[in-house]
């Protein structure tokens, strides 16, 4: 075992006393000379043709500076993808959602900005709308985008052959079918975005963002301006979980409207806006088809899932893969077939989110504790004869390097006394498991690598340059031990430029959890780059082998005579009084398969790898009232290396909270013709803090032969898996398998009520 | 989001806050500890040119016993009402009611009992935003002829779900009513009109000072509430119990109090099956069950989709909740006679 002076040990993180103590700077924070505040026009129609805009009184208010609507764009429709390219960011011809942008004003101040809206005239014919997916695909439904006949957006269908001839082969087969409703984010920062355009006709924009040369490449094309033009900044940000991925219409109109002023804008969401204006999570209906043989192995899956998709295609093609992705990288599956269809319907857009297809993944998990019951397995043992093996390659061909799957569940199932509990438990109590595989970087084309610079300063400090974003992660904290590690100095000696597209490359952002596996390694090389370089230079101060050598605690000593030693101060300062750069670069470029795509051919190597998780649940159930309390919570990962333990804990932790503790138990949008009825943190049951359950977390290291130190995703297999865990340990405690999540009170109590008719 | 512009007052004496309120009446908003006033303000559900704060007025905060009376000024926050043993022994129904409004923090710097009592009736569809409400016919309480909450409805249905009002009520509970015309008492269970949009029967220019709980020797209360997360949630059903023992045989009730909460325009005191208690004894649980199911049956009519939360489920659980209440004020009476 290597002997690292940071890396694996708890670190408290360098940002966080600044965010605790209110210091932080966020977008909202922002305040620029002759900043004007803008706001956005949404629909108030779920679907409607935009008849006239008329925006003179509007723009005859005194202390309004500008209103933009589709006519001031240059026309451009963004997509993630070439072919889903389907959303302007003003709407010219028809609205899709309440929500859609329609205009966008700048004015002196809110209350001038928020009047200047409602002189805003717009005139709408209104046509019918379509809420739901099902109905949605009839032909007599309303068309939402000409070019998708049947509101289809994206079809994924995956076929491993032999399916028909293995169910054939099978023992035991169901086939069930799971839904869940929408969900949203609740980021602690709701979206803001701040704009200006410099004397050199640069935009300079602020915002929260899960890559900022994600964010710069759109913008330049919106604007028909060099990508050099769009400098995205640098700023503290409040959250992601998937939902600040793309670029935001907000972020363009608001650009739009410092252009058109001269002047800095400001736009800060409501948290209403930020619910229905930025992505939700995707409702589903899926159907599991399983037939396994006498021994509980399964021979042949078919899954056809049903998203609404909402207005626009966001990550559609993503969107409608992960959630079988996650489940083909957990569960060996002889032969497997999968339909995935996402649907677009009148409600806001929909992206990715932390625990992205929940009522797929609670389903799959769900079914398998049914055909255990029927086999006489137990849910543990049923796990692990299906679980995924190291070496193995998944059903559309990723191998898979690392996988301590197995011991994950074993550790889980040993901390919380599985064996003494299942099926032993009082009346009402139950115990439930749920595992799960993520991705660790999916392929992201031109802007799948990472590159960083490091440099040094004559004091002998260091200055790192990386693209990667910090969303709340510890991303930040994350490279600046790398650094540190591999410079050999103490992390107050680094100094980090990150997440601004002007001084820092190319980056795949905070997507597929792939920070650390590839902007960290890009850091990595970097800075052993740069430390060859000190130790080329040390090596003749101290007349030795510069293979020899070593960096630590500001000093490079002789390996085997660390008495031998010169500061690396002293080095650096040598090094420049001798002409000799002891600067360097690195980068690391993920080796998947660049013919991989999502809907066209999704076979190849995925990611290069793959995290594994399980989480078991204990519940109380009050049969009165439904209402769950949760006993006991063991959430175990196997992440390649933990870096920093005390940051992956609070990862697990939020993940409980998240994929379980909310979005299995209270997390849901209710609805009425469109309209989100919940968009706010009273009416959205996000958990408090004093309703979380205590959490074991317990870490598997894998180490991953590929990852830096080993390191693979951290955390997001626990929010999965723990969504698992709770529909396990509730559908356990009543004595029925659920099928319809999150377990809100009211379907709990009426399981049981019919579980007690039906035994009558 | 921003507040609306207004005007702001905050009188040193309760004559300067009642000379306001008779000056601006329908334009003034009094304001306590503001936590449903500005909400509502923010969503421009509610205007107030003149906003009277009553943050001078400490005289309005006490809580005392007085002539058979436990008195509690409208200004008392919170977490006093938690904190009074005087209320924990007369009216433990109060405590429990009060522990479950808002959160530690609001009960702790910002919530009055007052502002509780008399904090506007709710409806999903009407507190919503502008953008919200946009594009659709606006509701009763809006200003329009529609109801959301249950179709065809000729009136508005929003709910009162104030956690206190219910426990109060139970209670027997007065208010009194000041003006520059003088005060005025009013019992909380004839306080309430029967339109949604206007709940209280109270004049634009008077202002709730006082609380009175009459203390009834021997009686017991409790109050149980239904929500789906333990702070920051309104309840979605919720009942108060108060419970006098007879006269004569302290084992049975003598009197019983049955209110229902969160599910009609006001807390539903439900006299009928409250005097189907007289003469039960406390022990009797069966007798307690059929009062919750007589309950749910009574209350469930009045209730609407004006919740975030099943509306066959908020009906089914009346009668747990009032069921909970029952046994749970019942068990008062077993301690206290065990002592």
């Amino acid at each position: 075992m290597t002997d690292y002076t940071l890396i694996g040990k708890r670190m408290p993180r360098m940002d966080s006393r600044a965010k605790v103590m209110g210091k932080a700077l966020y977008t909202a924070d922002l305040k620029l000379p002759g900043m004007l505040v803008g706001k956005i026009l949404r629909s108030p129609h779920a679907h409607a043709k935009i008849v006239g805009i008329d925006t003179s009184k509007a723009l005859a208010l005194p202390g309004v500076k500008a209103v933009v609507t589709g006519a001031d764009t240059e026309g451009v429709k963004w997509g993630v993808f070439a072919y889903t390219r389907d959303q302007q960011f003003i709407q010219t011809e028809k609205v899709r959602y309440i929500g859609d942008e329609v205009a966008g004003v700048a004015a002196v101040d809110e209350e001038t900005a928020l009047a200047a809206l409602d002189f805003i005239h717009v005139e709408y014919e209104v046509l019918p709308a379509v809420f739901d997916p099902m109905t949605a695909m009839t032909t007599d439904a309303e068309p939402i985008h000409a070019e998708f006949p049947n509101n289809i957006n994206i079809h994924v269908n995956i076929d491993t052959g032999s399916v028909d001839e293995n169910f054939k082969k099978a023992y035991y087969i169901r086939e069930d079918t799971f839904t869940a409703p929408e969900e949203s984010y609740f980021h602690g920062e709701p979206y803001a975005v701040a704009a200006r355009f410099d004397y050199d006709d640069c935009l300079e924009i602020w915002m929260p963002n899960g890559g900022p040369h994600m964010k710069s490449k759109p913008l330049s094309n919106a604007f028909k301006i060099p990508l050099h033009k769009v400098k995205v900044k640098k700023i503290t940000i409040g959250g992601a979980f998937g939902g600040r991925s793309e670029i935001c219409p907000a972020d363009y109109i608001c650009a739009l409207l410092a252009k058109k002023t001269g002047r800095p804008v400001k736009i800060v969401f409501t948290r209403e806006e930020n619910t229905i204006g930025t992505r939700q999570g995707h409702a589903m209906i899926t159907t599991h088809k399983t037939g396994v043989d006498k021994e509980g192995r399964v021979l042949a899956r078919e899954t056809t899932c049903y998203m609404d998709g909402g207005a626009y295609s966001s990550t559609g093609p993503i969107a409608t893969s992960v959630p079988f992705l996650s489940m083909e990288q957990a569960y060996r599956m002889e032969s497997v077939r999968y339909n995935g269809y996402r649907i677009y319907t009148n409600k806001p857009i929909r992206g990715m989110i932390r625990v992205h297809g929940r009522g797929f993944a609670c389903g799959l998990d769900t079914q398998l504790d049914m055909i255990a019951q029927h086999l006489g397995i137990d849910p543990v043992e049923m796990r692990l004869r299906n679980s995924r093996q190291p070496g193995e390659f998944t059903s559309t061909g990723s191998q898979v390097w690392s996988c301590a799957m197995d011991e994950t569940i074993k550790k889980a199932a040993a901390a919380a006394n599985w064996q003494d509990k299942f099926g032993k438990l009082p009346p009402f109590h139950g115990i439930g498991i749920g595992t799960n595989s993520v991705q660790t970087g999916f392929p992201m084309g031109i802007r799948g690598g990472s590159q960083s610079f490091v440099k040094f300063n004559e004091d002998g400090e260091a200055t790192v340059m990386s693209g990667v974003v910090d969303n709340g992660q510890g991303n930040e904290n994350m490279l600046v031990q790398i650094a540190a590690e591999e410079l050999g100095l103490l992390p107050e000696d680094i100094h980090l430029v990150s997440a601004d597209t002007e001084t820092t490359s190319s980056d795949p952002g905070s997507y597929s959890q792939v920070s650390t596996f590839v902007g960290g390694q890009a850091v990595k090389n970097a800075a052993a780059n740069c430390r060859q370089k000190l130790f080329d230079v040390a090596a003749k101060i101290l007349k030795a082998d510069p293979g020899k050598l070593t960096a630590k605690n500001r000093m490079i000593y002789v390996t085997d005579d660390p008495k031998k030693a010169v500061s690396i101060k002293k080095t650096v300062r040598v090094a420049l009084l001798n002409f000799t750069s002891v600067n360097a670069e690195g980068g690391y470029w993920p080796r998947v398969d660049m013919k991989r795509e999502w809907v066209s051919n999704p076979y190849g190597q995925m990611c290069e790898a793959f995290s594994f998780g399980t989480t078991i649940i204990e519940v109380k159930v009050d049969p009165d009232t439904g209402q769950v309390t949760v006993l006991n919570a063991v959430a175990c990962q196997d992440v390649g290396k933990a870096l920093n333990p005390l940051v992956l804990e609070g990862q697990f932790e939020g993940s409980v909270a998240m994929g379980g503790q909310g979005g299995m138990l209270t997390e849901y949008h209710d609805w009425q013709e469109g309209r989100c009825l919940n968009p706010t943190m009273l009416e959205y049951k996000v958990p408090l803090a004093c309703d979380m359950p205590e959490i074991t977390g317990i870490i598997v290291e894998s180490v991953d032969p590929r990852g830096p130190y080993g390191a693979k995703e951290a955390g997001m297999s626990i929010a999965m898996s723990a969504a698992q865990a709770y529909a396990g340990a509730v559908s356990n405690a009543i004595g029925v398998y659920m099928d319809s999540f999150p377990l809100t009170p009211d379907k709990i109590v009426a399981a049981i009520r019919e579980k007690r008719q039906a035994g009558k | 989001m921003r507040l609306p512009q207004f005007t702001y007052h905050s009188p040193d004496t309760l004559e300067g806050v009642l000379a306001l309120l008779d000056e601006h009446r329908d334009n003034a908003g009094v304001l306590a500890g503001g936590t449903d006033l500005l909400v509502r303000m923010k969503h421009r559900l509610a205007g107030p040119k003149v906003l009277v704060s009553l943050k001078h007025l400490d005289s309005l905060s006490y809580i005392k016993e007085m002539s058979g009376m436990l008195c509690i000024g409208a200004k008392t926050p919170i977490i006093d009402v938690i904190r009074s043993d005087r209320v924990k022994q007369q009216a433990p129904a109060l405590v429990q009611a009060c522990e479950r409004i808002g959160a530690v923090s609001i009960q702790h710097y910002r919530g009055t009992i007052g502002g509780n009592i008399l904090q506007d009736n709710r409806c999903i569809h009407y507190n919503q935003s502008q953008l919200h409400r946009s594009g659709r016919q606006p509701c009763h309480k809006d200003g329009g002829k529609i109801c959301y909450a249950r179709d065809e409805a000729d009136r508005c249905n929003s709910t009162c779900q104030s956690d206190g009002a219910t426990a109060l009520m139970a209670m027997d509970a007065h208010l009194v009513l000041n003006s520059t015309r003088g005060e005025h008492r009013v019992a909380l269970d004839g306080f309430y009109t029967t339109d949604g949009i206007h709940p209280f029967d109270m004049q634009p220019d008077e202002l709730l000072t006082k609380i009175d709980i009459p203390v009834v020797p021997g009686a017991v209360s409790a109050y149980q509430r239904l929500s789906y997360r333990s702070a920051i949630d309104y309840p979605i059903v919720c009942a108060g119990i108060r419970l006098v023992p007879d006269q004569k045989d302290a084992g049975c009730i003598g009197s019983a109090r049955i209110v229902v909460g969160a599910m009609s325009r006001s807390p539903l005191f439900l006299a009928k099956v409250s005097q189907s208690l007289a003469g039960v004894r406390f022990d009797d649980n069966t007798a307690f069950d059929r009062a919750g199911k007589d309950a749910m049956n009574a209350a469930a009519t009045f209730a609407a989709h004006n919740a975030g939360a099943d509306l066959a489920f908020r009906q089914a659980m009346v009668e747990k909740m009032v069921g909970r209440a029952l046994e749970q004020a019942a068990a008062q009476v077993s301690m206290k006679i065990a002592r």
